[in-house]
């Protein structure tokens, strides 16, 4: 797969991540990375490639970009299986009346506890400004804003 | 619990839990323990693993609600085993009935009547309960109280029935046990002049009080008998039968200090000292030498003629105890009868009642007895009511909602163990052959078990004694278990046997409360009908066959049965947390043992075998939607429509599931494995979401990071610049003189024209819409001036046609008065003219008659 632009931009992007200097990226950068490259994988997905590694090993291993693309071709391959029609249907079961929005703090302890749970950091960022006056998000469009970015 | 084990467990437990899906489930309480009111009502709910978690809710009461919307009778059976909540239970129902159903209208009869109600129970517990290892207020005798009401659904009056009084415990007790609670009353709570009336003695005088003086924690004997008498005031009883019943106990107790002995070179037994028997005859009313020799040598009718049989020291002793045990029966019987007397003395006419059932659960003992059987025989029929009520609630729902379901009768699956025990003949049950072997004269325990044996070996219910360890002579398989059975004294049990000639005498007492006690002797089982002592065939005592106490026991539970099977059942099982006496602790596998003896395990065992779990249809779409995404085309669908297509989608095997009118019904399991891949993909799709987010967030972060790179990049290179030039003459020189320059000034002019030209397009478009506005507005205004010209236009055309018709009108109007003036002058004419000629006529008439006679007499008229 021919992707030299990407890899000038994975390059660029891999570069910024790197804060020691050493061309190198730490573990646990390695899913951000990926991410910020249009990618999206799970945490699972990305521990499996890195060899399930001990928290230790997360904060301190180290990996150059020659490593680190044919992990992020392995992402590519596999993409997501679900779709936007499948997140709002998931979303959907949290819909207690019926009528298209979610109780944003539902919302929240569902993120949060379910899954690959999230931190508040990541919820917050995630959310910021989406919740109507009453406190309610639109889980449609909701999912829309997230998957066009 | 973490928020996250609530949010899950909120969501599974109403669908998963067979205990909360089943109907009847919805009827199961539980009481516990609790400070305000000493129970509460609670529900037992299964979490995963052993813990048993309980739950209090506030329950509404079922019975009286049924009770009031149908006046159907009603019936609540409390069944558990010792200590696990009955008594307390039955109580707090009657309380409750008393004070729900009376009426303050109808003051002074129905408060009486409702405060004898409460009474009943204390002076019940007083004579039938007693201290166990197990239970400090052990009931050890069954009841069955009806409480009957009226059209209008007030008590008019209550009635107490009891079963299998445990009477041996008046004569002994196990290890920390007591008899039953009146003794410890009376002795530890008579007064001075009571003690010397009723020839009371010292605890540790009492053989029949094996343990001598017991007491329980947390009670005082003393104020409790000051209770019961108080009780038996309210109740109304007087003074000579209150005597009556203490002296029948103080008599009991010094039967057992009869002590004999075995005379030297006989059989024979004697009395040597015969201060006890003083006091019982005292005590009783009777005479001390026809009772000692009616102890010691009865008068026994064999064949036509009496003969003195000389007692053993045992047989004595066994007749001094059946004596005791059958004189605190008789009593207790009649303090019953009696407290029935007292609570149906109204008047008023009862239409239906609440019974409410407080028996023995299911006892399985090391090795068990008799009781045992009577006590397992009464629980697998009462089980048998409860499955065949179970059953019919299930058959009813699924009719209801037209399943196509083959049944089976659940009610009778128990019918071969009952049959086992209940059948009189082909071939004869338990009961059935040992009553033969009653009748038979050489029969013993052991001929009992091998006819039993011979007769019911077959049965899939009975198990055979070489199969079992040495001690067991049978074993029955019951609903709830294997039970030992050891058939010791049994054909002694059955029979009763008392010694006639003290009936007789006792009958014959001065004493009139004795008298009465003992106003029936027919039926009694004389000594000498006992196998062993008699020589020859069945016989008969004075009027026809005896009855056996399993006879009367077996008429008694199917009259009960009966009653009960034409009511609406309402079941209440206890259960017993620990065997400590200790509040708040549950011993799960106890639980879970009792769940197995009550039959609530069996009854999900049957519900299972149908279909247990339900779910209305919209629930089942909504909850189950997700697994099968496109199943339902987008747009309105029927509900049930809705489903039919899901449970294709999701290939369910079509035993597993039944289609209703309102809900759809599953097998037990069926749903929980849907909750499961339920869970499994929403955690899945969640996932995939989350990892959606989190990119989401790490691309905003990225892209911000890119923006803060690039503008660093930029001042970076303006920096740099700037370091390069600062000190570079030149620039200096550059940067003075710009501002100065015409050109740079262009720039600025060019910007300014530039916001000038900006800020005229804005005014000319503004300009450009108000004259819209005002266009449309000139519009709207001529319009509606032209619409008012045409309505004005109109009006006047109107205006115009109106003028026209009145004209026309008033010209009418003139020639008709002008016709009307001429008709008039006309008819003035007429009349001139009339009379005119009336005149001449008149005057012509007068002239012919004058001058002309027969001009007329020629002319016809």
């Amino acid at each position: 797969i021919e992707f030299s632009a990407d890899q000038v931009d994975g390059k660029e992007a891999f570069g910024l991540f790197d804060r020691v200097g050493d061309n190198k990226v730490a573990y646990n950068q390695i899913a951000d990375i990926m991410r910020a490259l249009g990618q999206n994988p799970t945490n699972k997905e990305v521990n499996k490639l890195l060899g399930n590694p001990t928290p230790d090993d997360m904060a301190n291993k180290r990996v150059e970009f020659e490593g680190f693309l044919p992990m992020l071709q392995t992402i590519i391959n596999s993409p997501n299986k679900a779709g936007f029609e499948d997140y709002v249907e998931g979303l959907r079961v949290f819909d207690k009346e019926g009528n298209g929005t979610v109780m944003g703090a539902e919302l929240r302890i569902v993120l949060s506890t379910l899954g690959e749970k999230m931190n508040e950091t990541e919820i917050d960022a995630l959310m910021a400004g989406q919740e109507d006056e009453n406190g309610c998000i639109n889980y449609e469009a909701f999912v829309k804003h997230i998957m066009s970015v | 619990m973490t928020d996250a084990d609530k949010f899950l467990y909120g969501d599974r437990s109403g669908i998963n839990d067979p205990l909360a899906q089943a109907d009847w489930a919805s009827k199961k309480l539980v009481w516990i323990p609790s400070e305000k009111q000493g129970y509460e009502a609670g529900s037992l709910k299964e979490e995963k693993g052993d813990e048993c978690v309980v739950e209090l809710f506030v329950y509404f009461f079922n019975p009286l609600f049924f009770f009031l919307t149908d006046r159907e009778d009603q019936s609540i059976l409390c069944t558990g085993e010792s200590g696990a909540g009955k008594t307390e239970n039955t109580k707090k129902v009657i309380q409750y009935l008393a004070h729900v159903a009376s009426s303050s209208k109808f003051k002074k009869d129905q408060g009486e009547l409702e405060k004898q109600l409460l009474q009943a129970n204390p002076i019940l517990e007083a004579f039938g309960n007693a201290k166990t290892v197990k239970n400090d207020n052990s009931s050890r005798f069954g009841k069955f109280i009806r409480i009957n009401f009226d059209v209008n659904g007030y008590i008019v009056g209550a009635n107490i029935e009891t079963y299998l009084l445990e009477k041996s415990r008046a004569i002994r007790q196990a290890k920390e046990e007591r008899a039953f609670h009146i003794f410890y009353y009376m002795l530890t709570g008579a007064g001075d002049k009571m003690r010397s009336d009723l020839c009371l003695e010292d605890y540790s005088k009492y053989r029949f009080l094996s343990n001598g003086k017991v007491t329980i924690p947390g009670q005082t004997d003393k104020e409790l008998f000051v209770e019961t008498m108080e009780a038996f005031n309210i109740m109304s009883i007087p003074e000579e039968e209150i005597n009556g019943l203490l002296k029948v106990i103080s008599a009991v107790l010094q039967l057992g200090n009869m002590v004999f002995k075995k005379e030297r070179n006989s059989d024979q037994a004697s009395m040597p000292d015969d201060t006890a028997a003083q006091k019982v005859c005292h005590l009783l009313g009777i005479n001390v030498t026809d009772f000692t020799r009616a102890i010691l040598s009865p008068r026994i009718k064999v064949g036509r003629d009496y003969v003195q049989k000389a007692q053993t020291q045992e047989q004595a002793e066994f007749a001094v105890e059946a004596l005791a045990k059958a004189s605190y029966e008789r009593m207790f019987r009649w303090l019953v009868m009696r407290i029935n007397k007292a609570l149906d003395k109204t008047k008023r006419q009862g239409a239906s009642f609440i019974g409410i059932l407080d028996i023995a659960g299911f006892e399985i003992f090391e090795l068990n007895s008799f009781e045992q059987l009577c006590i397992n025989y009464t629980n697998e029929k009462l089980q048998q009511l409860f499955n065949h009520t179970m059953f019919i609630l299930e058959q009813e729902e699924y009719q209801r909602e037209g399943i196509e379901w083959s049944f089976i009768d659940f009610g009778l699956d128990l019918q071969p163990c009952i049959d086992l025990i209940e059948k009189p003949n082909g071939p004869p049950g338990v009961l059935a052959l040992l009553d033969e072997e009653c009748w038979f004269p050489k029969a013993t325990d052991k001929t009992f078990v091998e006819k039993l044996a011979q007769e019911q070996g077959t049965n899939p219910k009975f198990v055979k004694p070489k199969k079992l360890k040495d001690d067991a002579d049978f074993c029955i398989i019951h609903y709830a278990g294997k039970v030992d059975y050891k058939a010791n004294e049994w054909l002694m049990k059955n029979m009763d046997p008392l010694n006639e000639c003290v009936a007789t005498l006792l009958n014959q007492s001065t004493d009139k409360f004795i008298g009465d006690l003992w106003r029936d002797v027919d039926r009694i089982v004389g000594l000498d009908k006992v196998a062993g002592m008699a020589d020859s065939g069945p016989f008969k005592t004075r009027k026809g066959m005896f009855r056996t106490v399993g006879q009367l026991y077996k008429e008694q539970l199917g009259n009960l049965m009966t009653t009960l099977r034409n009511t609406n059942p309402n079941f209440v099982r206890c259960i017993i947390p620990n065997h400590e006496k200790k509040a708040g602790k549950l011993d799960a596998h106890l639980v879970l043992d009792q769940l197995s003896c009550n039959g609530v395990l069996e009854g999900i065992r049957i519900c299972r075998q149908g279909f247990p779990n339900r779910i209305v249809f919209q629930e089942f779409r909504q909850r189950y939607e997700i697994l099968t995404p496109n199943a339902i085309p987008k747009g309105f669908m029927d509900g049930k429509q809705a489903c039919v297509l899901m449970i294709k989608a999701l290939e369910l095997d079509p035993n597993l599931y039944r289609i209703g009118q309102s809900k759809v019904f599953f097998r037990a399991g069926v749903l929980a494995h849907l909750e499961e891949e339920r869970d499994l993909k929403i955690t899945d799709v969640i996932m995939s979401f989350q990892a959606w987010c989190r990119g989401y967030v790490a691309r905003k972060a990225f892209a911000k990071r890119q923006q803060q790179l690039t503008a660093m990049k930029v001042i970076q290179r303006n920096c740099a610049a700037y370091l390069k030039l600062r000190n570079w003459k030149w620039w200096r020189l550059f940067t003075k003189v710009k501002p100065l320059l015409q050109v740079s000034r262009q720039e600025e002019e060019m910007l300014a024209k530039e916001e000038e030209l900006l800020k005229v397009k804005e005014k000319q478009i503004q300009v450009e819409e108000q004259l819209k506005e005002f266009e449309a507005k000139q519009q709207q205004l001529s319009a509606e001036k032209q619409a008012l010209q045409e309505q004005l236009h109109a009006e006047t055309e109107l205006c115009a046609e109106a003028e026209e018709m009145r004209a026309r009108l008033a010209a009418r109007k003139q020639e008709l008065e002008e016709i009307l003036h001429d008709m008039e002058s006309r008819l003035e004419e007429e009349e001139e003219r009339a009379e005119a000629s009336d005149g001449e006529s008149h005057h012509r008439r007068q002239t012919e008659e004058n001058g002309g006679r027969h001009h007329s007499a020629g002319r016809p008229e």
